[in-house]
């Protein structure tokens, strides 16, 4: 069957199913009685296994199998969760994960069996079902219908609802109901012929409802080497099976009485109609169907927000609301349109009036502006996408690191430009691991400092204005700055003078700078030094920033701040001599007009005192090399721009005003200008540059 | 290549250059690197930009970088005419650059044993940009090697 049609639907669902095992495992292992949870876990491994079967990978069904094993003897309460199991399972997940990874590349699911881990599964297993031996076997016996429903024995079968009430109405006039599998043996040659003896010997005790497969695919060999029967008798089980037994050529048979209350959840929508047949199984009894039903939603929500990695083409799903908002802006454009069109026709009629035209245009704008606010919301995602991660690399961590911590985050639902949603993942995920490595002391030095054993990270997102504010926080040590500043002195960074006379935030500073590891030895964790560069310089290339705070003692804080979207913002357009740039508003604190007598001079550098702050002069026209000017005015128009809890002031010859501006890029010829971020078009088609104020500080 | 008769066919491979003048001497330029051939538009200068890029326009609601040959093979000035024209290279590598020239002639088809490729091995800044001379008539072109003077854009 060629099912490469499906292979990103299998891709998405079964990152969505990954996701929702990593997050219930969490949960299973601090609440390792809640049936809830494992039921869940069940209904995300079972999906994931018909899946795979589906498409045909057979190794990751494989695995998939045997962790469906496990989850259901922990149903059954023949295997207590330990972390040791949870370690497996997780590594199972990463083994899945990477199955995924291959099947994305290659659209084939690689040739690791991991062996290793299917063999620590089923120890595990057995060593389970050791512990409960007993018990174990009589489950088996008395309640084969339990029995895993892949592996062997009964494959459950979906009935029709005509079949459905046919089995119910023959349960109540007092007719036993039984399933049947017949296997038959590998080498039977007239399997067809076999099937029909079975069923001639069947009816002998009974009526046969329904058949898996349908009676005409099994009368043309359309099936593998079983086949299951639903069969209504007023007979013993046992005689039955003597009969269908004694059919020649048959290996086997699995029975079992059943009801009609184990046909009942056959609506359950499901996308591949494999999965189905062994879905039924797994949620025998009603009471858990909408449980399962529930399951199904979640792994259906989460498989919606993981959609963070690019797998044929970057998509974004989105919301129809958002669509329909869209749609309804679009219509107003286009009556904003005819309404300018019947306008100047009045106009050539000689009858029009300026006033109407202007009005119009003001409704254009209007238009537009939310316009664009639409199509940016129909690009944000919100970076649950990419946190979601998160708490199982700490756990991850705590247990590598022996040091007991907890990740904490909250508004995982704050959105974000797709484009940035997609980076944001590699320098959070630096920020958390540091957290953890630097940041949280073990667990005796914690006791000592009068601090709860176990640490707390804090991941704590929200909007600020055009800004989304992602902060990393850790109840940890915080940053010794003498250790840093005795690193910068040895590293011959600074002299110890100089040293001396550094604030706390320049020194900190350091930290950021490329190869400069805090750490006393390299871990696999961090320590390389090839950190906080990267995390700065990713943050930056999204038009962010980082900054630190840290007291000593109690903890450090990183504060990434990003702008909601990168395509379009809102900028100052200023002059400098007679070219436009385009200063990024968000960025901008105020403007100010300074007489040039007002300007001093702190280390030959010109600076402005401003309601108690000194903030460093920064002629533009110097630093862009635009032609000098001929006289210095009496008055300077000064932008004053913040990055972080830096200011500085901007002279500029003229500001032009405020305009909405499509950033565009330069290329990858000029791209390696540090002043200029990105170039935009004006409404007479002239290009204005875009000054990149996080290159000035 | 076989005609009915079984028999080999010599078919000369030509490639296409676009015959532009640069100074006093006519350069060609391998046509399937060009995009298109626009008039000279309103240049955006852009500071600490490489020397060689006079700055970026606007083609059609593209910003594309512009660059002056001149500058690059360290000639006088471009000197901006009504027959100055942009020619604008597309490439894999680094997209759209364009490139000013002084005039654009004619489109010419040169076979591989019409070019000249053992030309002097200088490093100069004029010839490390040219991989061999065409001629044309009583003309003799520069094959400009487009993908040695995009590249070094790296480097610079």
């Amino acid at each position: 069957m060629d099912v490469s049609q499906y292979l990103d639907i299998f891709i998405d669902e079964t990152n969505g199913h990954i996701q929702a095992l990593n997050d219930n495992i969490m949960i299973l292992e601090k609440e390792p009685e809640n049936k809830d949870v494992i039921n869940e876990i069940f209904r995300a491994a079972h999906s994931l296994k018909g899946m795979a079967g589906t498409m045909g990978f057979k190794k990751m069904q494989r695995l998939t199998h045997d962790m469906e094993n496990v989850f259901q003897e922990i149903r059954n309460d023949n295997i207590k969760v330990n972390s040791n199991l949870i370690d497996i399972l997780f590594s199972c997940l990463d083994a899945i994960e990477e199955y995924l990874e291959t099947v994305k590349a290659t659209s084939d699911e690689g040739d690791n069996g991991n062996e290793a881990l299917i063999q620590q599964l089923n120890d595990y297993l057995n060593g389970g079902a050791t512990a409960a031996p007993a018990e174990e076997a009589v489950e088996t016996k008395a309640a084969p219908a339990k029995e895993e429903a892949a592996s062997d024995g009964l494959s459950h079968m979906e009935v029709d609802d005509v079949t459905y009430s046919k089995i119910k109405e023959a349960q109540e006039s007092g007719l036993h109901i039984y399933e049947f599998t017949v296997h038959i043996q590998k080498d039977c040659l007239l399997k067809a012929a076999r099937a029909f003896l079975v069923f001639k010997a069947v009816e002998d005790f009974g009526e046969i409802l329904a058949y898996n497969p349908s009676s005409q695919d099994i009368e043309d060999e359309k099936f593998d080497l079983d086949f299951s029967l639903v069969v209504a008798s007023s007979q013993e089980l046992q005689p039955i099976v003597d009969a269908i037994k004694a059919v020649s050529e048959i290996e086997g048979v699995d029975a079992k009485e059943s009801s009609h209350e184990e046909f009942m959840q056959e609506e359950e929508p499901e996308a591949a109609p494999e999965t189905k047949q062994e879905e039924t199984k797994t949620e025998g009894k009603p009471a858990e169907a909408p449980k399962a039903a529930k399951a199904t939603k979640t792994s259906a929500k989460s498989a919606k927000a993981n959609n963070n990695k690019p797998v044929t083409a970057r998509t974004v799903r989105v919301d129809i609301e958002k669509l329909d908002a869209l749609m309804n802006q679009v219509s107003e454009l286009i009556i904003a349109k005819n309404s300018l069109v019947s306008l100047s026709d009045s106009e050539q009629n000689g009858e029009g009036n300026n006033q109407s035209f202007h009005d119009q245009i003001e409704y254009l704008e209007r238009i537009t502006t939310n316009l664009h606010e639409s199509v940016m919301k129909v690009r944000m995602v919100p970076i649950e996408s990419v946190v979601n991660k998160f708490p199982r690399m700490i756990r991850d961590l705590s247990r590598k690191l022996n040091k007991p911590m907890e990740l904490y985050m909250s508004g995982e639902e704050t959105e974000l430009d797709r484009t940035v949603v997609d980076q944001i993942g590699d320098p959070l995920q630096h920020l958390l691991r540091n957290s953890a490595d630097h940041g949280i002391e073990s667990p005796e030095e914690r006791k000592k400092a009068g601090k709860p054993e176990t640490g707390s990270i804090i991941l704590n997102a929200f909007q600020e204005g055009n800004n989304v504010i992602i902060e990393v926080k850790d109840d940890g040590a915080g940053i010794d700055t003498e250790k840093v500043k005795e690193k910068a002195i040895e590293r011959g960074l600074v002299t110890p003078e100089q040293a001396e006379n550094l604030t706390q935030k320049e020194i900190i500073d350091f930290l950021f700078m490329p190869s400069f590891s805090m750490a006393k030895k390299i871990t696999d964790i961090s320590g390389r030094g090839v950190g906080l560069d990267v995390v700065k310089s990713n943050i930056e290339a999204l038009g962010g920033d980082v900054t630190v705070k840290s007291v000593k003692g109690t903890g450090t804080t990183f504060i990434v701040r990003l702008p909601l979207t990168l395509a379009i913002i809102q900028a100052l357009m200023v002059e400098v001599r007679d070219e436009k740039y385009a200063i990024a508003l968000g960025s901008i604190q105020n403007i100010e007009n300074i007489p040039v007598s007002d300007i001093k001079y702190v280390q030959a550098e010109e600076v402005i005192h401003l309601r108690g702050m000194v903030i460093p002069l920064i002629r533009l026209d110097q630093m862009l090399d635009s032609a000098p000017s001929e006289e210095e005015p009496d008055n300077l128009t000064v932008v004053i721009v913040r990055k972080g809890d830096n200011y500085a002031g901007l002279v500029v010859d003229d500001l032009i005003g405020q305009q909405e501006i499509v950033i565009k890029s330069l290329g990858k010829c000029i791209d390696n200008n540090k002043i200029i971020n990105g170039a935009t078009i004006l409404g007479d088609g002239e290009v204005a540059l875009i000054i990149d104020v996080n290159a000035i500080f | 290549m076989k005609d009915e008769n079984g028999l080999d066919v010599v078919e000369k491979e030509t490639v296409q250059y676009i015959v532009v003048s640069i100074g006093n001497e006519q350069y060609g330029l391998d046509i399937s690197y060009v995009d298109n051939i626009v008039r000279m538009c309103k240049i955006t200068r852009v500071p600490k930009a490489p020397a060689h890029y006079i700055g970026v326009i606007n083609l059609r609601g593209e910003i594309v970088p512009l660059m002056s040959l001149r500058r690059k093979m360290n000639l006088e000035d471009d000197v901006f005419t009504d027959i100055t024209r942009i020619i604008i290279l597309k490439t894999e590598e680094q997209g759209l650059v364009g490139i000013v020239v002084d005039e654009v002639k004619e489109v010419i088809a040169l076979a591989e044993d019409e070019i000249d490729r053992n030309t002097q091995n200088s490093q100069s800044d004029k010839t490390q940009y040219i991989n061999g001379i065409g001629k044309n008539g009583d003309e003799l072109i520069s094959i400009l090697e487009i993908s040695s003077i995009l590249d070094e854009v790296d480097a610079s």
